[in-house]
C-alpha cells in the first residue's frame, strides 16, 4: 500500500443514483420473473398476486429501460468515459486475468500488474451486463406488446432467450456482489458506489493505479 | 486531507467511443423495432383479409340461414320431429347435442334408448350444442 492520504470521489451522485435505480429494478424483475416461471405464488403474493406480479414485472421494465437510457443521454461525458476504460484491454488487463487480480483464494501472486477505474474482471463485468440488459430489454417488450402478432416460435424463442439471459445475470450480479461488498479485499469499493461516492485514496492508488495517477487534486 | 477527483471533459477517443456504442445500440434496437412493427403491420393486414374474404364467401351463398335450409326442414319434418318443424324435439336434442364424458357405454345406451340419459353426462354437466 501507499501512503497517499485522502478520499477519491470515484462514481457521481448520478451514477450511484442510477445504480440504485437499476439495482432495485433488477431486484423486483428477478423475483416477479421466478414467480412466474416457477409458478412460487409465495413471491408472486408479495406483489398482490400473480396478475399483479406481471404488471409490476411489465412497468418495472419500463424502469429498467428508461433509467439508464435517460442517464446516458443526460451524463453522456461519464458514460463515454465509462465505454472507453471498459473497451480498452492493455497488457496489464491481460496480465491481471492470468492472476485473477489474486481473488483466487490459496494464490497469492507476486505481482498483479497496475489496472485502470476499473479491473480487468470489472470491464468483463460492464460488457457482460451491457449485453445481458441490452438482450433481456431487446426480448422482454416484444413479449409484452406483440404477443398476439408475433409468431409463436419466434415468441418462443424471445422467452426463453430473456430467462436464460436472466439466470446468467443473476448469477453475475450475485458473483458481483460478493466481491464488491463482502470480499474483505475489495468490500472497499462498496461505500464509493452505495453511499457517498468516495474511497480512500490509498485503497485506490493500490487498486487503481494507472486511473489514480491521473486524478487531480481538487482540494 | 486531500479530495482527488476525475478531470471534466472528454477527449476525442471517448466522445467517438461513446457516440459509436450508443449507434451500435440505436442501430440493433431499431432493427429488432422495425421487424415487431412490420410482424405487427402484416399480422394486422392478414386478420383484414381474413375478415374481408369470410364476409365475401358468406355473401355469396345462396343459402344463408340454417332455419331457411329446405334441406334441414325435410329432416325435422320427415325424422327429428314428424310431421312439423320443431328444432328442441326430443329426438332431435338427443341426435344433436353433444355430450363429453369418459362413460362411453353409458352414451351408446342414451343412443339406443333415449329415456335413459347417460348419468357420467348429467353429472359433468358439459354439454354442447
Amino acid at each position: 500500500m501507499s501512503d497517499i492520504k485522502g478520499k477519491v470521489l470515484k462514481h457521481g451522485e448520478q451514477t450511484r443514483t442510477m445504480h440504485w435505480v437499476h439495482l432495485i429494478c433488477f431486484i423486483i424483475l428477478g423475483c416477479t420473473g421466478i414467480a412466474f416461471y416457477w409458478d412460487i405464488n409465495f413471491i408472486s403474493n408479495i406483489f398482490g398476486g400473480p396478475a399483479n406480479a406481471s404488471l409490476v414485472h411489465r412497468w418495472t421494465g419500463v424502469v429498467f429501460t428508461v433509467g439508464p437510457t435517460l442517464y446516458i443521454l443526460l451524463n453522456f461525458e461519464r458514460f463515454a468515459r465509462f465505454i472507453d476504460t471498459i473497451s480498452h484491454i492493455s497488457k496489464d488487463d491481460i496480465g491481471w486475468l492470468k492472476v485473477m487480480g489474486g481473488y483466487i483464494p490459496g494464490f497469492k501472486p507476486d505481482y498483479i500488474p497496475p489496472q485502470d477505474k476499473y479491473n480487468a474482471g470489472q470491464k468483463m463485468l460492464g460488457w457482460m451486463i451491457i449485453l445481458g440488459c441490452l438482450i433481456i430489454i431487446l426480448t422482454g417488450f416484444p413479449m409484452w406488446l406483440w404477443r398476439y402478432e408475433l409468431p409463436a416460435v419466434f415468441l418462443s424463442f424471445c422467452y426463453n432467450v430473456h430467462f436464460w439471459t436472466a439466470i446468467i445475470m443473476m448469477l453475475l450480479v450475485s458473483g458481483h456482489f460478493f466481491l464488491a461488498a463482502i470480499h474483505p479485499t475489495s468490500r472497499v469499493e462498496f461505500g464509493s458506489m452505495m453511499l457517498d461516492g468516495y474511497i480512500d485514496a490509498e485503497v485506490s492508488s493500490h487498486h487503481n493505479a494507472k486511473w489514480f495517477n491521473a486524478l487531480q487534486k481538487v482540494e | 486531507m486531500s479530495i482527488f477527483s476525475e478531470k471534466s471533459g472528454i477527449t476525442r477517443r471517448q466522445f467517438f467511443k461513446g457516440t459509436g456504442m450508443l449507434a451500435v445500440t440505436a442501430i440493433i434496437g431499431g432493427a429488432f423495432a422495425k421487424f415487431g412493427f412490420d410482424v405487427f403491420a402484416a399480422s394486422h393486414k392478414y386478420i383484414e383479409e381474413r375478415i374481408a374474404g369470410l364476409y365475401t364467401n358468406d355473401q355469396k351463398m345462396v343459402l344463408r340461414k340454417s332455419h331457411e335450409n329446405p334441406e334441414v326442414a325435410k329432416i325435422y319434418k320427415e325424422f327429428l320431429s314428424p310431421g312439423e318443424i320443431k328444432p328442441v324435439s326430443e329426438k332431435a336434442h338427443h341426435l344433436l347435442h353433444t355430450k363429453y364424458g369418459k362413460d362411453i357405454p353409458a352414451f351408446i345406451e342414451e343412443l339406443k334408448n333415449p329415456h335413459h340419459e347417460a348419468p357420467a353426462a348429467k353429472a359433468s354437466g358439459h354439454e354442447a350444442a
